[in-house]
């Protein structure tokens, strides 16, 4: 049969059971089992190639970008395992259909148990090490499906977290393994990996590699440190524990360490930690079993246990080692799912499998009783069983190996291991079959049916077939063996045979033996002693590490996140100057290319004043009004810079921006707190300045260096300085630019100015609508108002400069197409000029005698520029176009029309509209919130008190 | 000349003309009572558009001087823009109509930010990128305080305003100084003098426009709002955030690198490398301790944001390929867990604990299997698309020589997985809830979280041609 069939077939087959749950619990496990039949015969039609040694492949290209390709190939060793996985997984289901109660879902367990089996199938047929990471995940998937079937049981929950997130993340280490090796190779495909064993281990990521693919088959395989999850693992229902647990799944570790033996091993790297591990695992695994009450739980650590004898034999990288774990893989898988099995029937009959509520069911279950201890026996070591086989082997192996220089330590901590084996598998015999029949079991125990007993007493009699011929095993073995080694060493030579002679492992066996039966007898002080002793709980310490990392990021990055936007915008500043740091100090600094000018003491001076009012602002900020002028004072000047730089227009208009916001801002202070509230403490604020000055010397240092040097470009500037006069018809180049280079640019911005005018109106008008407005009124200021509030001298003032200051408007607006000024200032001048009368009059005053449609004003002015613009369509012009003429008016002088001058009426418009909107809009919220102001500007008044006189007489 | 231009901006005059003539619509008539047709519209409208550039457009075509390029990649990425802001608009009618926060405004942002978005990953030019890049700011900020009887909404508006201003102003500032140091803002022109060598100007420019760029994907260490905008944010609003814009951000980001300094990948490589490492740990570590599952989306996608920009960090065209394949397959997967995630209500109220999912399964166990199947995706465990994501992307830094990067996201990625099983125990394991959740029985957010779900699980067999779009779309970009 095609490999493809053959991994599709429990897929495809895993839709079956789950759609004909209704028909029928027989009808679930029958289809079942006919899928994993097919898939079994189908293997085995692959037999005869595999014993002619070739090897059986298939191959389709998937995503060849990622150098993942569907490719299979079967040997000896994927055959071997294929046929533990699909052997064992057809005796499972024939269990599974007796074992499950009427309750639950028949269906969705077989779904789940075949979309493992497939995913299992998979990984040991893969030929590419993407491929079978894509298995081996499925199989923590589907596990955990399995797994979490139960889901009444509340101790299964923490087991299947551990489960699911010790095997999840150590596949995900394995990718990075993985990747590793097929990049040092150049492909993904196995069976070109293997070939390449020289090249692998002498690059210098073979250890990276080495450490993340063992990560993944030990979490897999559960190796010490990671055996906790295995043993909690076990609340799953028996026949996937039987399955998972013990035959398949947990050996999909120990499989691709056999896969990748011929490449990895070998080395002191290798050989170190695998059998360290395995040693570690196997004597752990042992002694803990021993003590563990629960017929389950006991032989979860044995599974432990043997899977760390099965690691320790691959670890030491001998082909007879190899061989060994091989032959115990195959008795392991055959003893221990009998024993699980047997364990299921108990719980099933007997309603516990706790050890201590056991005992002398030799009598009432004896079907039950031969197959669990035979089956214990064999894992015991007994000889004329297979356990006893490999674990001559084993010990065999372990008195060759040294470890760490000691060549006692191997060989003794082996022994060590199986005499704790033995112990707890005499235990499990003792304990539960012999003694005094008891009267207090939670049901009454008696055999079970057949369909319950049959699947694990086919394994028994592998059991005894294997223990007592073992050639019969030897060529498959030896087959299987074969493939491990991919040619990088010799199949031993060895023969199978149950009498070795008196060799020192037969010696070893019999301590084991003995001393577990001594054990045993002395069992009740031991457990004593076992439970006085104080000992790390893996599951509290990987409970304790989760715990602790949930800590860290709680305590340490958590509060990195806490809401606090000054937090925030510190470590924003910080990584931006990192950045900056960085460009500075990987770029190239090449040589200054100017010299600095020499310092002028005027400029000098208002730097100094420029940095006292930034300084100053900074330790008077909580008080606003304070803050405003300290504000005024550096917008001067920078004003005044530019008049230092010899930009008049830039500084005209900064001047009038200033004089407007800064009066806008005033007003706007009126219905704000006078003062900041403190809320940063002395600690922060001093975080907060090393991060400023941090900035600031950064700013400055990159502006000192680019000022030293020249441009890489010519500026833009030297256009404008030849085309103004003779395209725009004006020698004030940034007048020309405003109005004609880029006239389009500043139609988008008074038409932005105006929308930002009608935003502020909409924003004041809902307040005045909604809830605010109660509180406007009612709204107490926090500080005592100023006697005067219109003084006299200032009402007078304003109302004697304000023609004045509409006249310069004017002459601004005029004179800016050759000279300093323009639309966009003359706006400003003139809004200031009215702003003066809302200051000082009152809004009351003011707003009685101005009420313009300010919102027209702006319609107005960005109509005026557009109509403007579209008026060069008429001529077949673009948008905007502009021109010029001069024209002699007698008795004027010759002067000049430009369409720009239009334009910039446009500009003036809005400028004006948008100012006064806001001012208005102010005024009104402000005419709500205060005490109905008289409609008297000044406070004091000689006129009206004349008139006030008048009426009195 | 115009009309050419025009013509190749076709797709985007369109929605920004649909955009207003939305707004006028429904302000001159029933205002929010056109909210949900408007929406149904706009959806309607985005997945017209994705078809019509997906299935129509061909070739590179370059308007207005090279300021707007239309070719592969960007309408890769365009497509994978409209279709997630359709989906996310599908799913978000439900849950704001039933909180009064349908505004009709809302759908008219939405297609305001998606022409932003666009613009961004069509530029050819720092003008043409910064426009993009705060037509479609400057619509987020709004959408994000949607909710504005709710304090922490505006919050995380102001916030997110704030910050995003710094940064556009920090990637003003790189922009000034490329263009002082190039003598041009085209790419096309600043790509011939960073060949001859990145000038100490030039790296300034490069490494605040980074930087700039950096907050828009919210990459460790300018991620700050990331996580407060989230949980502020109305739910269909943080799920907007989790897709488009960031498809928008990252592929504008591969833009600005290989078109303007395809030339000069050593200068950026490093930095991109740090920004990616910074952000998967980041990213994993932070959402280990979170109980809010949305705070705990944000952190995953900054995570996921470190993966992509890994991508990016490569400098090949392999590197690009891996970064379009992850966004698509990202989006995808946080299009059906957020679909979940607005499903979570308790008597109608929105519950964003993690706790209230405890023994989820049991009550809907398909839902439970469909995020189950997300969130193993999520967290890059084969055989979900997810995986393949990461694969692409670990294998281009493996490509690129950055080994140290990909261990580095294999390590990260194991840390991660940790916060997504554990969604999924709570689900299947959790102990019994007093309460749990009920409600959410919205045949389209169901449809959105099984699709989603579905396309994890099929999408393996060929990505539904992603792939190839995505290669195709690289090649254009870089060479």
């Amino acid at each position: 049969m095609s490999l493809f069939i053959l991994v599709a077939l429990p897929f495809l087959g895993a839709l079956l059971p789950g759609l004909m749950n209704s028909a029928g619990r027989s009808a679930c496990a029958g289809v079942t089992f006919t899928v994993s039949l097919t898939a079994f015969i189908g293997l085995l039609t692959n037999l005869p190639s595999v014993l002619a040694g070739e090897v059986v492949t298939a191959r389709v290209d998937w995503m060849p970008v990622l150098g993942l390709n569907f490719t299979l190939m079967l040997d000896g060793l994927g055959f071997f395992f294929a046929l533990l996985i699909l052997g064992i997984g057809l005796l499972i289901i024939a269990y599974g259909r007796n074992y499950l109660s009427r309750e639950d879902n028949m269906g969705q367990f077989f779904t789940y148990l075949l979309l493992f089996q497939g995913a299992m199938v998979g990984i040991v047929l893969s030929d590419n090490v993407l491929l079978l990471l894509i298995f081996w995940e499925l199989t923590s998937l589907s596990s955990f499906l399995l797994i979490g079937y139960w889901k009444h049981l509340p101790e299964g929950r923490q087991g299947a977290r551990m489960a699911l997130t010790v095997t999840g993340m150590g596949g995900l280490a394995m990718i990075g393994g993985m990747l590793i090796l097929g990049q040092i190779v150049g492909s993904y495909d196995l069976s070109v990996i293997l070939q390449n064993r020289e090249l692998i281990q002498a690059d210098p990521l073979y250890l990276p590699a080495l450490i993340l693919i063992l990560l993944g088959c030990f979490t897999k395989s559960a190796q010490f440190p990671f055996h906790f999850w295995l043993p909690h693992a076990m609340a799953a229902p028996t026949p996937v524990s039987a399955y998972l647990h013990s035959a398949t799944m947990v050996k999909a570790g120990i499989f691709l360490m056999a896969r990748m033996w011929p490449v990895l091993s070998g080395t002191p790297e290798w050989f170190v930690i695998v059998t360290t591990a395995g040693l570690v695992t196997m004597c752990i695994g042992a002694v803990i079993a021993l003590f563990k009450h629960d017929l389950k739980a006991l032989l979860a650590f044995s599974t432990v246990s043997h899977l760390g004898l099965i690691t320790m034999l691959l670890g030491t990288g001998t082909a007879f080692g190899a061989m060994a774990a091989m032959f115990h893989i195959l008795n392991h898988a055959t003893f221990k799912a009998a024993l699980f099995m047997s364990a299921g029937i108990i719980d099933h009959e007997a309603h516990t499998r706790d050890i201590r509520r056991l005992g002398g069911l030799r009598t009432l279950m004896p079907v039950t009783f031969v197959i669990a201890t035979l089956a214990a026996l064999s894992m015991a070591g007994i000889p004329l069983l297979n356990g006893f086989l490999s674990k001559e082997m084993m010990l065999e192996e372990a008195n060759h190996t040294v470890l760490f220089n000691v060549p006692w330590l191997v060989p003794v901590l082996a022994t060590v291991g199986s005499v704790f084996s033995a112990a707890y598998c005499f235990r499990l015999i003792g304990h539960t079959f012999f003694g005094p029949v008891r009267d207090d079991y939670p049901a009454k125990p008696h055999d079970p049916p057949a369909g319950l007993w049959m699947p694990p007493a086919i394994l028994v009699v592998l059991v005894v077939v294997i223990g007592v011929a073992p050639f019969l095993a030897e060529p498959f073995v030896k087959l299987v063996t074969a493939s491990v080694l991919g040619g990088e060493a010799e199949v031993p030579k060895a023969y199978f045979k149950i009498w070795h002679g008196l060799v020192p492992a037969l010696y070893m066996s019999i301590i084991a033996t003995v001393g577990g039966l001594i054990l045993l007898m002395v069992f009740k002080p031991a457990l004593r002693i076992w439970d006085g002793a104080p000992r790390p709980e893996a599951k509290v310490i990987f409970e304790a590490i989760v715990e602790a990392a949930a800590t860290l990021a709680q305590k340490l990055i958590l509060p990195l996140h806490n809401g606090a936007f000054s937090r925030y915008a510190a470590i924003g500043s910080v990584a931006i100057i990192g950045a900056g740091f960085h460009a500075w100090s990987t770029g190239q600094v090449g040589p200054a290319t100017r010299t600095a000018q020499a310092a002028d003491p005027v400029a000098i001076a208002g730097w100094g004043m420029l940095v006292a009012a930034t300084v100053g602002l900074v330790f008077l900020h909580r008080n606003r009004l304070l803050s405003l002028i300290l504000i005024g004072i550096v917008g001067l000047m920078v004003s005044i810079g530019f008049v230092f730089f010899s930009a008049p227009d830039l500084a005209m208009t900064q001047f009038t921006v200033e004089v407007v916001t800064i009066i806008l801002l005033l007003l706007a202070l009126n219905f704000l707190p006078k003062t900041t509230p403190v809320e940063s403490s002395v600690l922060r604020r001093v975080r907060d300045v090393a991060v400023a000055v941090a900035g600031g010397v950064a700013t400055f240092g990159i502006a000192y260096h680019f000022l030293l040097r020249d441009a890489v470009t010519t500026p833009i500037s030297e256009f404008h300085l030849a085309n103004s006069y003779k395209g725009g018809g004006g020698t004030n180049v940034v007048n020309v630019i405003l109005v004609d280079f880029r006239g389009f640019d500043t139609y988008g911005e008074i038409i932005v100015l105006g929308i930002a005018a009608l935003l502020i109106y909409a924003l004041t008008q809902s307040l005045l609508g909604g809830p605010v407005r109660a509180r406007l009124l009612n709204r107490k200021p926090d500080q005592p108002r100023a006697g005067d509030m219109h003084p006299m001298m200032m009402v007078v003032l304003t109302r004697v400069i304000m023609p004045v200051v509409m006249m310069v408007g004017f002459y601004i607006f005029l004179r800016g197409h050759n000279e300093p000024g323009g639309g966009f200032i003359a706006g400003l001048i003139v809004s200031i000029g009215v702003v003066m009368q809302y200051m000082a009059s009152g809004f009351n005053w003011a707003s009685a005698r101005l009420h313009y449609p300010y919102h027209g004003v702006i319609g107005a002015g960005v109509l005026v520029a557009g109509l403007t613009g579209i008026g060069s369509w008429f001529v077949n012009k673009p948008f905007l176009t502009s021109d010029f003429t001069y024209v002699r008016i007698p008795p004027f002088e010759k002067f000049e029309l430009a369409t720009a001058a239009l334009f910039d009426v446009g500009v003036f418009l809005a400028v004006v509209g948008a100012v006064m909107l806001s001012l208005e809009s102010f005024s009104r919220l402000a005419r709500r919130a205060h005490e109905p102001e008289t409609e008297h500007p000044m406070d004091i008044d000689p006129s009206r008190d004349v008139e006030d006189a008048k009426g009195a007489v | 000349m115009i009309s050419a231009d025009l013509n190749i901006i076709l797709p985007e005059i369109l929605l920004a003309v649909f955009a207003m003539l939305g707004l006028l619509g429904a302000v001159y008539s029933s205002k929010d009572g056109l909210a949900s047709p408007l929406l149904w519209a706009t959806s309607a409208v985005f997945l017209a558009v994705a078809a019509w550039i997906g299935f129509t457009g061909e070739g590179v075509n370059i308007a207005f001087n090279g300021m707007f390029v239309d070719d592969a990649f960007s309408r890769f990425a365009k497509v994978a823009i409209l279709v997630s802001a359709a989906a996310v608009l599908l799913m978000s009618e439900a849950y704001m109509s039933s909180r009064g926060i349908l505004r009709f405004e809302y759908p008219v942002l939405v297609v305001l930010a998606v022409v932003g978005m666009m613009m961004m990953v069509s530029a050819g030019d720092l003008m043409a990128l910064y426009m993009g890049l705060e037509l479609q700011s400057l619509a987020l900020y709004v959408v994000a305080s949607l909710r504005r009887d709710s304090v922490k909404s505006t919050e995380a508006g102001l916030k997110y305003f704030v910050l995003g201003a710094l940064s556009s102003g920090l990637l003003l500032y790189g922009a000034s100084l490329v263009y002082g140091y190039a003598g041009t803002t085209l790419f096309s022109g600043i790509v011939q003098v960073a060949e001859e060598g990145v000038s100490l100007g030039l790296l300034f420019g490069l490494v605040f426009l980074m930087a700039g760029l950096a907050f828009k994907v919210s990459a460790v260490p300018f991620h700050m709002w990331t996580p407060d905008v989230y949980e502020g944010s109305p739910t269909p609003i943080t799920a907007f955030f989790a897709t488009a814009p960031k498809v928008a951000a990252m592929a504008l980001f591969a833009r600005v690198m290989h078109d303007a300094f395809g030339g000069a990948v050593a200068d950026w490589q490093q930095i991109m490398a740090l920004l990616s490492v910074l952000s998967m740990f980041l990213g994993a570590f932070a959402a280990i301790g979170q109980t809010n599952i949305k705070r705990l989306m944000a952190f995953s996608s900054i995570a996921h944001m470190g993966y992509a920009l890994m991508g990016l960090a490569a400098g090949t065209v392999l590197g690009v390929q891996a970064m379009l394949v992850y966004m698509a397959i990202y989006v995808t997967m946080n299009v059906g867990t957020f679909a979940f995630i607005l499903m979570m209500e308790k008597d109608g109220q929105p519950i964003t604990d993690i706790g209230s999912l405890n023994m989820y399964a049991k009550r809907e166990p398909t839902r439970a299997l469909a995020m189950l199947v997300l969130l193993f995706s999520l967290a890059g465990v084969p055989p979900m698309l997810g995986f393949f994501g990461k694969l692409y992307v670990l294998r281009a830094a493996y490509e690129a020589d950055l080994i140290w990067l990909a261990v580095a996201g294999v390590i990260a990625s194991v840390i991660g997985a940790y916060y997504y099983l554990r969604i999924v125990f709570f689900m299947y394991f959790g102990e019994e809830p007093e309460e749990g959740l009920n409600g959410g029985k919205s045949v389209i957010l169901s449809a959105m979280l099984l699709g989603s779900a579905a396309v994890m699980v099929f999408g393996i067999v060929n990505m539904f041609g992603v792939e190839g779009a995505a290669a195709m779309a690289a090649q254009t970009l870089v060479n």
